[in-house]
């Protein structure tokens, strides 16, 4: 669970976001859902005004659905006074791309790095988007689920 | 002119831009670099002998483990994650199985909750215990002689290894949580096994202090070196030790308590120094602060079930629910080791859909760029040091 959001906070991003957050009932505890243009937006309010400083995660999944694709990039931030967690999910189509997070959070360069070498989800404007664990040359994305665990990989090719 | 070091240091300078005095040169550190705790490349980009750009290629202990936990039960993941972090098995398990357990809404028997909360200090102390010989190892025959002190440090973390096997039957790979609990219950004569081990090293602790603290060269190869400023230890999302090196006073089993840590108080080490040497001071307050609670808990563990699931069976006994998904951390040795965890994968849900994991020492790695301009070669190894990652984990 997500746990409860501090009230005036609750209150300051439905002012901010209306249609994300809603005033009344409750946050869905698997993560807000926030569409892709609100994405730094939302990140650059709850560092700058509520004090979620602490750049915690990027998680990128893969849902194959009957009609195609999609994928969903949750990010995770922490305040580290009241140690309270904040996370919330960007839906993304075939072709994912996302703005990157990097100029406000310096740990989003190897965090988005990773979430597009094995998930493929390519952050926009990232200054350095290589593969990071994988070798340079390696084909195709590990985390689809698509991809076939047994999938051969032969370094000399 | 002051600029917070996220402004002045670019750690993808174009080098072309670059005005050096002399010739650049580009020197490799690692992949097999005794002190590069693992296998990681560092390229260093240096004028003269100082570091202008240092570019970290992690990724050689690649396993594929996130791929892996799509495939296997939740009953068969909690091996794997002792193999993430090779020096804290320990916290990575309960990272796992608290994971699963928010997930499901199971309840943990008081009893399992407090020795969880013993292993745990243990396995912090036996952590560090390693990273305090190889991080004075790194620093080279400054610290009476070379390699003594690493040699007295694994002398004190093998009694920790014997309460652990005493208590598991395995020195490493304890495999001894589960879903609602443990596994082993404890044996006749560990609460006496682990006291005398815990006198052993509170005895000791200060001697091993002393040696590095009263060397001066000690003191002028940690201070001032490998500064990580308070915004950017924050930006780059640096936990644990390191985080509350820099100043920040944040320590989940004080601030989001599992285990048993909301009825026992913890005493969090902060320092402001920012530099190597604040991040030794942090460590070696932890240890004893982990002894002191070691000692408090081991005489009262409360009598009862240490879990409150039937035991494990077989493979496919734990169902995720489909379409649930949360972040869970915990506070190991290294800082917030957290998961992601979406319910509802193969095997009709015994498998999770999707497991991340967030491993402290990535983003530890993250700051060297930061952390080693301006400083000589010699300093890459105190700072990667003073920074305790483990490959096993940043690579997975």
């Amino acid at each position: 669970m997500m746990g409860p959001v501090d009230p005036a906070l609750r209150e300051a991003l439905a002012k901010q976001f209306p249609d994300v957050f809603a005033a009344e009932g409750d946050l869905d505890p698997n993560g807000v859902v926030v569409p892709a243009a609100l994405h730094v937006a939302l990140a650059k309010t709850l560092k700058e005004s509520f004090g979620f400083t602490l750049y915690v995660s990027v998680i990128a999944t893969n849902f194959p659905t009957a009609e195609g694709e999609t994928y969903e990039v949750a990010t995770v931030l922490r305040n580290p006074t009241t140690a309270q967690p904040f996370w919330w999910r960007v839906r993304l189509g075939a072709d994912p791309q996302l703005a990157t997070l990097y100029p406000l959070f310096a740990g989003a360069d190897w965090q988005e790095r990773e979430q597009f070498d094995l998930v493929g989800v390519n952050f926009v404007d990232h200054p350095d988007m290589r593969r990071l664990m994988l070798s340079e040359d390696w084909e195709g994305f590990p985390l689809r689920k698509s991809y076939a665990i047994d999938t051969p990989h032969t370094p000399w090719r | 002119m002051n600029l917070r070091q996220r402004d002045r240091i670019n750690p993808h300078l174009d080098l072309d831009t670059v005005d050096a005095a002399a010739d650049l040169m580009a020197l490799n550190m690692g992949p097999q670099h005794p002190s590069t705790h693992g296998v990681l490349r560092i390229k260093l980009f240096l004028d003269g002998e100082v570091i202008i750009k240092a570019v970290p290629y992690p990724g050689y202990l690649h396993r594929g483990v996130e791929k892996l936990c799509e495939r296997l039960t939740c009953v068969q993941l909690t091996p794997i994650f002792d193999k993430h972090d090779y020096v804290a098995p320990m916290t990575n398990e309960q990272a796992l199985n608290i994971a699963l357990e928010r997930m499901l809404g199971v309840e943990v028997p008081r009893r399992a909750r407090y020795m969880r909360t013993i292993l745990a200090e243990l396995q912090r102390l036996a952590s560090h215990l390693l990273w305090l010989g190889t991080f004075t190892l790194d620093i080279g025959g400054t610290i009476g002689g070379g390699a003594s002190l690493m040699m007295y440090t694994f002398r004190e973390r093998e009694p920790i290894l014997d309460v652990f096997e005493m208590l598991t039957g395995a020195r490493f790979h304890y495999n001894t949580h589960q879903v609602g609990g443990n596994r082993h219950d404890i044996p006749d004569g560990w609460a006496a096994a682990v006291k005398t081990c815990m006198d052993q090293l509170a005895a000791r602790m200060p001697e091993y202090e002393e040696q590095c603290v009263t060397n001066s060269v000690f003191l002028m190869r940690t201070k001032g070196i490998g500064v990580i400023e308070t915004p950017l230890a924050l930006e780059l999302g640096l936990t644990g030790p390191n985080l509350r090196a820099s100043g920040v006073d944040l320590d989940l089993r004080r601030d989001a308590p599992f285990h048993a840590y909301d009825e026992i108080k913890v005493n969090v080490a902060v320092s402001n120094g920012c530099d190597t040497h604040a991040r030794f001071e942090v460590r070696i307050a932890e240890m004893y602060e982990s002894i002191r609670i070691v000692r408090e808990l081991i005489d009262n563990v409360p009598e009862g079930p240490i879990c409150s699931l039937k035991p494990v069976r077989t493979v496919n006994q734990i169902k995720l629910p489909e379409g649930k998904q949360m972040y869970t951390a915990i506070e190991t040795p290294r800082g917030e080791l957290g998961t992601w965890l979406i319910g509802g994968g193969a095997e009709k849900g015994a498998c999770p859909y999707r497991l991340k994991i967030r491993p402290p020492s990535l983003h530890a790695m993250a700051a060297l760029p930061y952390a080693l301009v301006g400083h000589t070669v010699s300093d890459v190894v105190a700072v990667l040091g003073s920074l305790d990652p483990i490959m096993g984990e940043v690579d997975r």
